[in-house]
């Protein structure tokens, strides 16, 4: 019982001489401020970060598999070598074939082919995307029909002029009209909306999508009504592509075959094509990929953190040692009036750890209101977890008790009577 | 006869200064009753300083023995000395040794902080011991706003907190102007009246005169020990 109390007496005389200077005490905290309000900005921005791009991934489905057409590199000077020619690579639809048949597993393979085109409805003109597809996609890409419905196997084998068109787009072509059952022309086709869509997931469809402005159509239809080839603007003129598929979406039964498939799907398609003109990509790959980059983060943040706590330490101990020697008349009267070492060194060490603590809480206190600035300003999210708070803590703590138990030791160490002698 | 509240017996204190040592005691023997008020005198440098420290157990000796209210405590280690300091000892320097940034009442509490009684029990006690020295207006002033003498009041205080067995004082009014000094032996007589007992270090006659009994300190010896007859023990 007597000890209890001479604790919570230490640690009110050790709090009092941090008040008593408290200029130099915020100066010499200010490198563990900056420590933890560092850390704790960085590794709440970096996990808001990561779980933001994990959800976009997982959006992707992780038990899909997404195959790309891309433009090969050398395709402009081979389209110049073959006069006015149109290029022609990607996927073709013998490959999709190939990718159903010969990969285990695949629940559901859906093609997407895609092309920007103009909607004209009551003279509103608007510049679109068009998904041409399957029933499947749906599935697929996990969208939502908010009403009506969406494309059906028999729309895809009497090529119907249906189509599904985005909410956002149905406000901008139609108003406040209902878009189901209208008609509205598309580069001067008719298009009956079937369905309207809540949204097209952003990172299935590519950064070369508006998802906002997509009419989904039917993938024969939009082989009958527009053809093969597509006219592309470009700088200096115009030219023609061939690309028969855009995107193929294989969905597997499971995760787990999810990387046999992809491993399957590459070598399929480097057999077939003499130039790099897709892309496999694995939702699962990239999650797992992140997950590793954002540990190796935290990791070197953590790293970063230890330096400028180590320097912060090393501060702390610098002014404790002058605060030592400041004070050895101090440490004399108290020794000569019944204070043991033990007292001294806990008397310099909870002022040392008070410090780094208060320090810490500081840094805490404004290391959070940077993450929520960012979020209100970036609308990034940024993630404050307790451990995102309680490690750069713990740190503090202990660079106060290890910078103050030198200190401390030699404070204990004088001799009263030298102490006392000191001027 | 009063018991022996302080006994040297042959005590020695050599420093250890060059391949000799500075022999600053030399078999010195004293014996102190409760209730005595005692001033120790001797040329600059006869180890004045030195008795008291050793009185005060803040210093071992080199030899000897010394006992403190019967209890030998020559042999004991820095953790016992510093609870006979804190229980049985009440110091007063020249130069009063206060502690800046605590205010008249937290310097008195010291000695009771590092004995472990619990701060509601300091207050009242440290404010009663400020009032006791006449301090009474001004405890919650810091050293800094204080005269001399009432620093040197404080520094009583403080010494008298623990409820001390013996109060050492080295030239207690080493620093202080003779108005002051009156001042402060009218305390230590009042202290003395009351029973404390009292050792005092000091150069002056006057001072000096103010005690019962003066012992002379003369190259780490007892040169000799006059008993001022004119005051008798306290009654
Ligand atoms: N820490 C020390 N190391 C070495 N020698 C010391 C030490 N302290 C005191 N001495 C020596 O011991 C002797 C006695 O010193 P002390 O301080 O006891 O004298 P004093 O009687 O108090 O003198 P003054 O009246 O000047 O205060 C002196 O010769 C001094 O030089
Ligand atoms: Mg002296």
């Amino acid at each position: 019982m007597k000890a209890s109390h001479k604790v919570m007496d230490l640690v009110r005389l050790g709090l009092h001489s941090i008040l008593v200077h408290k200029g130099r005490s915020v100066l010499t905290s200010l490198g563990i401020i900056f420590g933890v309000f560092s850390v704790i900005a960085m590794l709440s921005i970096n996990e808001g970060a990561a779980l933001e791009s994990e959800r976009a991934l997982r959006e992707l489905g992780s038990d899909n598999i997404l195959i790309r057409s891309v433009e090969p590199p050398n395709q402009e000077s081979k389209a110049t070598a073959e006069g006015r020619g149109a290029s022609v690579y990607g996927v073709t639809l013998r490959d999709v074939a190939r990718l159903r048949d010969n990969i285990p597993g695949v629940m559901r393979c859906v093609s997407v082919h895609k092309t920007q085109k103009y909607a004209h409805y009551l003279g509103r003109n608007l510049s679109v995307t068009v998904l041409g597809t399957e029933p499947t996609y749906a599935q697929a890409a996990r969208t939502d029909v908010v009403a009506g419905r969406f494309l059906t196997a028999s729309d895809v084998l009497l090529s119907k002029p249906y189509c599904v068109i985005t909410r956002s787009l149905a406000r901008r072509l139609f108003g406040y009209l209902d878009p189901l059952g209208d008609t509205f022309r598309l580069a001067g086709e008719p298009f009956v909306v079937v369905g309207v869509l809540s949204q097209l997931p952003s990172s299935l469809s590519g950064q070369d999508i508006d998802v906002d402005n997509c009419v989904i159509i039917p993938i024969s239809t939009d082989r009958t009504r527009f053809g093969e080839y597509e006219v592309m603007w470009g700088q200096g003129g115009s030219r023609m592509e061939k690309v028969d598929v855009h995107q193929v979406i294989l969905q597997m039964e499971g995760e787990k075959q999810v990387l046999d498939g992809a491993a399957i799907a590459r070598s399929l398609l480097g057999r077939y094509h003499d130039q790099p003109d897709f892309e496999v990509t694995v939702p699962l790959e990239l999650l797992e990929q992140r997950q590793k980059q954002r540990r190796l983060w935290n990791i070197m943040f953590l790293a970063i953190a230890s330096v400028s706590l180590l320097v912060g330490g090393i501060g702390i101990m610098n002014i404790m040692l002058a605060s030592v020697t400041e004070r050895t008349r101090e440490i004399g009267i108290r020794r000569a009036l019944g204070a043991k070492r033990r007292d001294i060194i806990a008397q310099f060490l909870v002022e040392a750890v008070s410090l780094t603590t208060a320090g810490g809480l500081i840094g805490i206190a404004t290391g959070m209101l940077i993450p929520m600035g960012i979020e209100r300003a970036l609308s990034v999210p940024a993630v404050i977890s307790i451990q995102t708070l309680f490690w750069p803590f713990l740190m503090a703590v202990s660079v106060g008790l290890a910078s103050g138990v030198y200190p401390a030791f030699r404070a204990a160490r004088l001799d009263p009577i030298e102490a006392l002698r000191h001027e | 006869m009063s018991e022996e509240l302080v006994a040297f017996r042959d005590v020695w204190k050599v420093y250890s200064v060059g391949p000799e040592g500075v022999p600053a005691l030399r078999g010195v023997n004293l014996t102190i009753r409760r209730g005595e008020y005692v001033a120790i005198m001797g040329r600059s440098g006869s180890g004045k300083s030195t008795l008291l420290n050793l009185l005060g157990c803040l210093d071992r000796p080199t030899k000897g023995q010394y006992h403190l209210g019967g209890e030998d405590v020559s042999g004991m280690n820095d953790n016992q000395l510093s609870d006979v300091r804190g229980t049985h000892i009440g110091f007063v320097f020249q130069s009063f040794n206060l502690i800046p940034a605590l205010t008249v009442v937290e310097n008195i509490e010291i000695p009771l902080f590092y004995q472990g009684v619990p701060r509601h029990d300091r207050h009242p006690r440290s404010r009663e011991l400020a009032r006791l020295v006449g301090l009474g207006d001004r405890m919650e002033h810091r050293p800094a706003e204080l005269s001399g003498g009432q620093r040197q009041r404080v520094a009583i205080a403080r010494a008298l907190a623990n409820d001390p067995l013996v109060l050492l004082a080295d030239e207690p009014t080493g620093n202080l102007d003779s108005h002051t000094t009156e001042d402060i032996l009218d305390l230590f007589d009042e202290l003395h009246a009351r029973g404390r007992t009292l050792i005092m270090v000091t150069h002056e006659d006057s001072v000096a005169g103010r005690a019962q009994r003066i012992v002379m300190l003369r190259d780490g010896q007892v040169e000799s020990e006059n008993h001022l007859l004119a005051k008798g023990p306290a009654e």
